[in-house]
């Protein structure tokens, strides 16, 4: 272009303008004329692969995906040794994911960012997770060959600790997050009676899981895991001595304290007495004495009957055996 | 007139008996098993002078639209006949508390009982729900009798009417036991008929729910005499110990204890006087701060209002049976209720008995617009 412009300032005058614009289409067309040619063999390259049955493919990326190459049996951790991004000519697999367009399906996996932000764990396939153990083992000591049970791990060794380790590519190899120790125990291995095991549940709070039985505490107050893990062990101690004291103000629990329901001394058998004693009362028998009421058949299917009914809940069966034992208590006959 | 009606068929027999009787009262005392599922109809003066309150909305609506008041006889009603008729009036009272799901039937079951009573010649308090005595009072007033307690004059004045409506002839007989000072100038003196008690509080609206107390305390001591039964029905008994929607002038809540009317009511729900019995329903329909799917007797009760009726019978009221729901749709069938032509046909009644689940409040809801 410049030449061509130093044509025009060449031919200011004009007295050439007729040269300098052929002179200036004839650097156009050379301008462009490699393209041209080149586009040309890029066709007749097109044309001669669309003729040998192969997808036509741009002339910038021709080169196949690595997954077409890759044989069935490969072995998958050297393609994936670490954390990688998702790689799509790398994973042979068809995956779509993505919000599908209108009638259609969700996007492939060429150019799918969505794919590519997510973690995948393409590292950590079973056959690369024994590679790993494999080489870990050489670290390790033997299993105790007397402990080949979970029975006999808990019988022996009921207090469970649980540390995480954290490795990672970095300048540091701290993390705080190792400091974090658990601490697991079964209440059924600790020596309460119970009013200790209630008071100890109460005292523990959230941390008791009442359908496994199992008491979790977490501990993370200290910097180093070994001050976490004396904490942890001190905790439980003090916890199992607090709950065998009972303090003087104990005494004070209150029938919204407790923790199930109990028949005695309830508002329920209060009632029930009364009524039996009216009873025996018209029907001119006096000699009845409160033990011996309570001692009876009915009133003991009655005291079950309401004990179930208010700590399972109210269930079809329930109240139907809370109603027989109501009829069999007040004597309500069914037959006309 | 004692003839039976039939509507109850098999589904696998086509053909309806056209046979069109009800049962009137006399054989309602020998209502057994084998009248499940039957309808029996009540005079309707009957039922202005035994229910001038208790019955559903619904149910009222239909009594005018087909002249006639049917009610199906259910096990739960049959059950509860059963043990009335074999109670005995020299132990204290038995409560029941009839409960089930939204729509199931507990309170025509109750003014089944109700009906029952009234024929049988007791005494009947017929409380049609206890939820408008602890909701959208207009008037609250400090009781005279009570400083720490609040009035509801209007509420009680209304309940003094229809309660002589049912009772005219106890009114006469039942005399006072002590005497009752009103005000400066109005007093009942010992021995005056209950009737002039009823009268005062009509009369003077400020002193009804005292009048009320004052009924209810009479009736309870005298009973145990034996010269009459008394059934005490409530329905939505679960008001009582609840939650009220109430508040005093300084805009502080009201509990339900503070209400003269709910004091006095409760008094009657204890079992130390006898003579009678108490028939109660549980309602959540009306009920406040209860979950729509509340229908166990501990969830509407609270555990207040347990420990006070405890122990008490339940007596669970289900949806249709597969008779009582034929039965049912014999019966609209038969009123020329289902004007759709494909109402009549086995389809339609599928149709029917899945839309409604064999609830009966639905299946009455469905119907009506075909």
């Amino acid at each position: 272009m410049a030449a061509a412009a130093a044509g025009w300032a060449v031919s200011g005058s004009g007295r050439w303008p007729a040269l300098a614009r052929c002179c200036w289409r004839a650097e156009m067309v050379a301008y462009f004329s490699a393209p041209a040619a080149s586009n040309r063999e890029a066709k007749q390259r097109e044309d001669s692969s669309r003729r040998r049955g192969r997808t036509s493919q741009l002339i910038r990326s021709h080169i196949p995906p690595r997954t077409e190459r890759m044989a069935v049996d490969q072995d998958w951790s050297s393609v994936y040794p670490t954390a990688a991004a998702f790689n799509p000519s790398s994973v042979p697999l068809p995956i779509r994911m993505g919000y599908p367009v209108k009638g259609g399906v969700p996007p492939a996996k060429e150019g799918n960012l969505e794919l590519i932000k997510i973690p995948n764990f393409l590292h950590l396939t079973p056959p690369a997770i024994k590679k790993h153990c494999a080489a870990l083992r050489d670290f390790c000591t033997e299993w105790p060959s007397a402990l080949d049970s979970d029975e006999k791990c808990e019988q022996h060794f009921p207090i469970e600790i649980e540390t995480v380790d954290y490795v990672s590519a970095g300048t540091s190899i701290r993390n705080p997050k190792a400091r974090i120790v658990t601490l697991r125990v079964k209440l059924s291995n600790l020596n309460l009676d119970d009013h200790a095991k209630k008071k100890l549940i109460k005292l523990v709070g959230a941390r008791y899981c009442k359908d496994t039985d199992v008491l979790t505490i977490i501990i993370d107050r200290c910097p180093l895991r070994r001050q976490n893990y004396d904490y942890g062990i001190h905790l439980l101690t003090v916890l199992y001595h607090e709950s065998w004291k009972t303090e003087a103000w104990e005494s004070e629990k209150t029938e919204e304290d407790m923790e199930e329901y109990i028949w005695e001394n309830s508002s329920s058998q209060r009632n029930a007495l009364a009524t039996l004693l009216q009873i025996k009362a018209t029907e001119n028998v006096s000699n009845v004495t409160k033990e011996e009421l309570l001692a009876s058949e009915v009133v003991r299917n009655y005291r079950n009957s309401v004990i179930a009914l208010k700590n399972e809940g109210e269930t079809a069966s329930n109240m139907s055996q809370y109603k027989e034992s109501v009829k069999k208590l007040l004597n309500i006959q069914a037959l006309p | 007139m004692l003839v039976l009606t039939e509507w109850s068929l098999c589904a696998e027999q086509r053909v309806r008996l056209q046979s069109v009787t009800v049962c009137s009262l006399p054989p309602q005392a020998k209502h057994s098993e084998q009248h499940e599922g039957h309808h029996y109809s009540i005079p309707l003066e009957e039922v202005k002078a035994a229910l001038p309150h208790g019955l559903p909305h619904r149910f009222q609506q239909q009594i005018k639209t087909f002249n006639e008041a049917c009610i199906m006889v259910r096990k739960p009603a049959l059950e509860l006949l059963t043990y009335l008729k074999n109670s005995n009036f020299a132990h204290p009272v038995v409560r029941y508390v009839i409960y089930g799901e939204r729509g199931t039937g507990k309170t025509m079951t109750l003014c089944h009982v109700v009906h029952f009573c009234v024929r049988q010649g007791w005494l009947v308090l017929h409380i049609p729900d206890a939820h408008l005595w602890v909701k959208n009072c207009k008037e609250l007033l400090q009781s005279s009798y009570n400083k720490e307690r609040l009035d509801q004059p209007l509420q009680a004045s209304f309940w003094l009417r229809n309660f002589r409506t049912t009772n005219e002839s106890f009114l006469k007989e039942i005399k006072t036991q002590q005497k009752y000072v009103w005000s400066k100038r109005d007093s009942t003196e010992q021995g005056r008929p209950l009737g002039e008690v009823v009268e005062q509080g009509l009369t003077r609206v400020k002193n009804a729910s005292d009048a009320v107390g004052v009924v209810l305390k009479e009736i309870r001591q005298q009973c145990c005499l034996g010269s009459f039964k008394v059934l005490v029905a409530v329905d939505g008994v679960n008001a009582l110990w609840g939650r009220t929607t109430l508040k005093k002038e300084d805009k502080s809540p009201v509990s339900p204890e503070e209400l003269t009317l709910v004091h006095n009511l409760r008094k009657m729900m204890m079992n130390n006087w006898n003579g009678g019995a108490v028939v109660t329903t549980l309602s959540q329909t009306g009920s406040l701060f209860k979950p729509s799917s509340a229908h166990l007797p501990h969830e509407l009760l609270g555990k207040e209002g347990f420990d006070a009726l405890d122990p008490f019978v339940p007596i669970l009221v289900p949806n249709y049976t597969e008779r009582e729901f034929e039965s049912c749709y014999q019966y609209y069938l038969h009123c020329r209720w289902l004007q759709h032509d494909r109402a009549r046909t086995e389809d339609g009644k599928e149709e029917l008995r899945f839309l409604s689940g064999c609830n009966p409040w639905q299946l009455e809801r469905l119907a009506a617009p075909l």
